[in-house]
């Protein structure tokens, strides 16, 4: 092991990212290496730099522990595009190697499951939309379209043995939520296997940006995912920013972290709400979608939009919040009021508590095997948060611990809410006291050619991530986005095993992930 | 405001009437007037009763959170005779959203064919419109008159919940001059 860590080289260096070109022989070792020592798998990549350099690139990003910067592992594949697969020592990688596979046309050697990911049966086969030389004829679309996906018992996993039987739900639900696939093996009411079929709401984002440049490009990134608008166009905007090397305003930072805060709180305090309807507690998902709308409402006065939608721009910010200190706090108060409430009620109604603890457990082992973020990782004892380990904005200025919970079950997950509503609402406080320097936006550089870089921060799921890479034109080249959902899906299976298929809707509804921006 | 209730209470008694005025305080909904014509339309063309299925085909799920709003308390839809059911075989009406992607667009078709006749299906949102921002992806079909019949369209992105009830209102007016 020691031996092997020694075989990587230095390839680049920009700002706390570290570069790493490695041998394809070592590149395994070299990665197991690191995740071993702590580090967490944060993302992993490809590209198409057969223009540039004549390779195929993956990269395969790592947070250091305890240090704020990222080891980054470069393979470049030239003629020979397999790699030896990842998955056998760090399952987290599980997916993002069967979303290469699917995009690049890149396989992975050795991993468990070469089953498609992102494409249904009637994608033709052998067609990678991330190539730069992919076209898809007219036909082909059609056929993708129309054609009913062909029933290959062989596709899903099957559970054998007396007892057994398969429960499929979806695309189409019953609620007004997103489209995804669901299998279940139940024994019973037991749900003893779940596999979830995701993906229905691909829309080649990734692809997208490609055709767009940078600036434009934020638009895109506010609609992957619609509760986490914001964040997505912060961690978006921040890697244009880094790659181009501009310093944006304490102003404009000021802005943005305020923003960060207002939709992680009206999430959480949506997503409390929300757990209510899982149990039927009617008067707490009343009073939890009331508190939202008020906050919903005060993002309309604060921005135009209720979803923050039009503030980030490359560069910093369009609007100065600020000017609406006294409407933010007059809401605040309001809303404090009501939301501790809302604690007290829930809290004191043991009918619902007791449906949420037990339900729906997620060991910290697993957690943290499968790459898990956010509210889901810290209730499984967890520690990390993005705003912490790589203190961006004004994060660093402000106090804050990460709220952890041990047991890993639904109530867990509602307690990090409450938890991380409630430091929120300090932050916004605390955040409304000063004055901040500077102009609300700067001017931004054209990108030096074939220049990249990582863009990040904590969304109300967990870590968003974009890498972007330009041409020399400074236009985009790829732009790779990882939403917390596409880290956390894979675990929902293990969190349902030994629930009552009934418990389903509740397990779903305490993580709340986005399917479109799992399936972007 | 409680006293202003009761006082309204004694009035109905020696009245002979049912009606309690809305306390100013609680009015949020800034235009309640012009909601009454959106009433009055379900009363005359769906028999006070209009069942709406939500269809997500591929948007980004801020559409959906919009339609959510409309049940909440403070928007209450079901007050005007307006409800989300659970399946197509209980509705008068699709409302569709997200730009259908590709592999959504089987789905959506499907659960089109379920509902029953005369369908209406609305399209929500600049993605249901005209595929939005997605236009010219790969993976979409830009738009779901491309893939079902649309009667009528609600831009925005996402519209605003009461821009949607503004919609539902125009949508009554069309059916109605229809008939
Ligand atoms: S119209 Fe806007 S809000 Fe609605 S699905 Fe499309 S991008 Fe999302």
């Amino acid at each position: 092991m020691e031996k092997s860590y020694h075989r990587k080289v230095l390839i680049k260096k920009h700002l706390n990212e570290e570069y790493y070109e490695v041998m394809r022989e070592d590149f395994r070792d070299v990665c197991t290496y690191l995740e071993k020592k702590g580090g967490i798998l944060r993302l992993m990549f490809a590209t198409d730099e057969r223009q540039i350099n004549g390779t195929f690139r993956l990269y395969v990003v790592f947070s250091v522990p305890g240090k704020d910067a990222f080891s980054i592992i470069v393979l470049p594949l030239k003629d020979d595009l397999t790699y030896p697969s990842l998955t056998v020592n760090i399952p987290a990688a599980h997916w993002y190697e069967r979303e290469i596979k699917d995009m690049f046309g890149l396989f992975p050697v050795r991993h468990p499951d070469t089953r498609r990911l992102v494409f249904h049966d009637p994608f033709p086969a052998d067609s990678h939309p991330l190539r730069k030389d992919w076209k898809i004829s007219d036909e082909d679309l059609k056929t993708w379209g129309e054609v009913s996906a062909i029933k290959s018992p062989s596709d899903f996993l099957q559970v054998e043995g007396e007892g057994i039987y398969e429960i499929p739900v979806g695309p189409v639900h019953a609620g007004i939520i997103e489209p995804g696939h669901f299998r279940f093996s139940a024994v019973g009411e037991t749900i003893f296997f779940l596999e979830p079929r995701l993906f229905y709401t691909h829309k080649g984002t990734e692809k997208h940006f490609e055709g767009m440049s940078f600036s434009q490009g934020v638009k895109l990134a506010e609609r992957v995912s619609g509760t986490s608008s914001f964040s997505h166009a912060t961690a978006y905007c921040l890697a244009v920013e880094r790659m181009c090397g501009a310093e944006i305003t304490e102003k404009a930072q000021a802005v943005r972290t305020l923003l960060l805060e207002l939709e992680r709180l009206y999430n959480h305090i949506g997503d409390i709400g929300n757990i209510c309807a899982g149990t039927g507690l009617a008067l707490g998902y009343a009073k939890g979608a009331v508190i939202k709308e008020r906050l919903m409402q005060l993002n309309d006065r604060l921005t135009g939009s209720r979803y923050l939608r039009g503030v980030n721009i490359v560069g910093g910010v369009a609007k100065d919040i600020f000017r609406h200190t006294e409407d933010i706090m007059k809401t605040i108060d309001a809303v404090t009021h009501e939301y501790k409430d809302l604690m007290k009620f829930l809290l004191g109604t043991v009918s619902h508590i007791e449906r949420l603890e037990n339900t729906g457990v997620l060991s910290g082992e697993i957690a943290r095997k499968m790459g898990v973020t956010g509210v889901a990782a810290r209730a499984s004892g967890i520690n990390d948060d993005v705003r912490k380990a790589h203190a961006h904005l004004l994060y660093d200025r402000l106090y804050f611990e990460p709220h952890t919970q041990a047991r890993g079950d639904v109530y867990a997950r509602m307690m990090v809410r409450a938890a991380e509503a409630e430091c929120s609402i300090s932050m916004i406080n605390t955040l409304l006291e000063s004055s901040y320097k500077g102009e609300l936006s700067v001017a931004v550089d054209k990108a030096p050619a074939y220049s990249c870089s990582l863009g990040y921060t904590e969304t109300p799921r967990g870590s968003v991530f974009y890498w972007v890479m330009s041409d020399e034109q400074g236009k985009p080249v790829r732009v790779k986005l990882r939403s917390p959902s596409f880290c956390n899906w894979p675990v929902v299976p293990f969190a349902v095993h030994g629930n009552i298929v009934p418990d389903f809707p509740l397990c779903n509804k305490s993580f709340n992930l986005s399917y479109s921006g799992c399936d972007m | 405001m409680i006293s202003n209730m009761i006082k309204q209470i004694l009035k109905n008694i020696t009245g002979k009437k049912n009606v309690i005025e809305v306390p100013d305080k609680l009015k949020i909904l800034p235009d309640e007037e012009h909601l009454t014509d959106l009433i009055n339309g379900i009363d005359r063309i769906f028999g006070r009763s209009l069942r709406i299925r939500q269809v997500d085909a591929g948007s980004c799920n801020a559409c959906e959170w919009e339609c959510t709003a409309l049940v909440n308390p403070i928007y209450d839809i079901q007050r005007f005779g307006i409800d989300f059911v659970a399946s197509p075989r209980h509705a008068d009406m699709l409302l569709v959203t997200g730009p259908v992607s590709r592999q959504m667009e089987l789905a959506l078709k499907k659960t089109y064919l379920a509902t029953p006749e005369p369908r209406i299906v609305l399209a929500c949102g600049d993605c249901a419109v005209d595929s939005g921002v997605y236009k010219g992806s790969y993976a979409v079909t830009n738009g779901v008159a491309n893939v079902i019949p649309v009667d009528f369209y609600i831009p925005g992105c996402p519209p605003t919940p009461l821009q949607i009830l503004a919609g539902l209102k125009q949508l009554m007016e069309k059916l109605s001059s229809r008939k």
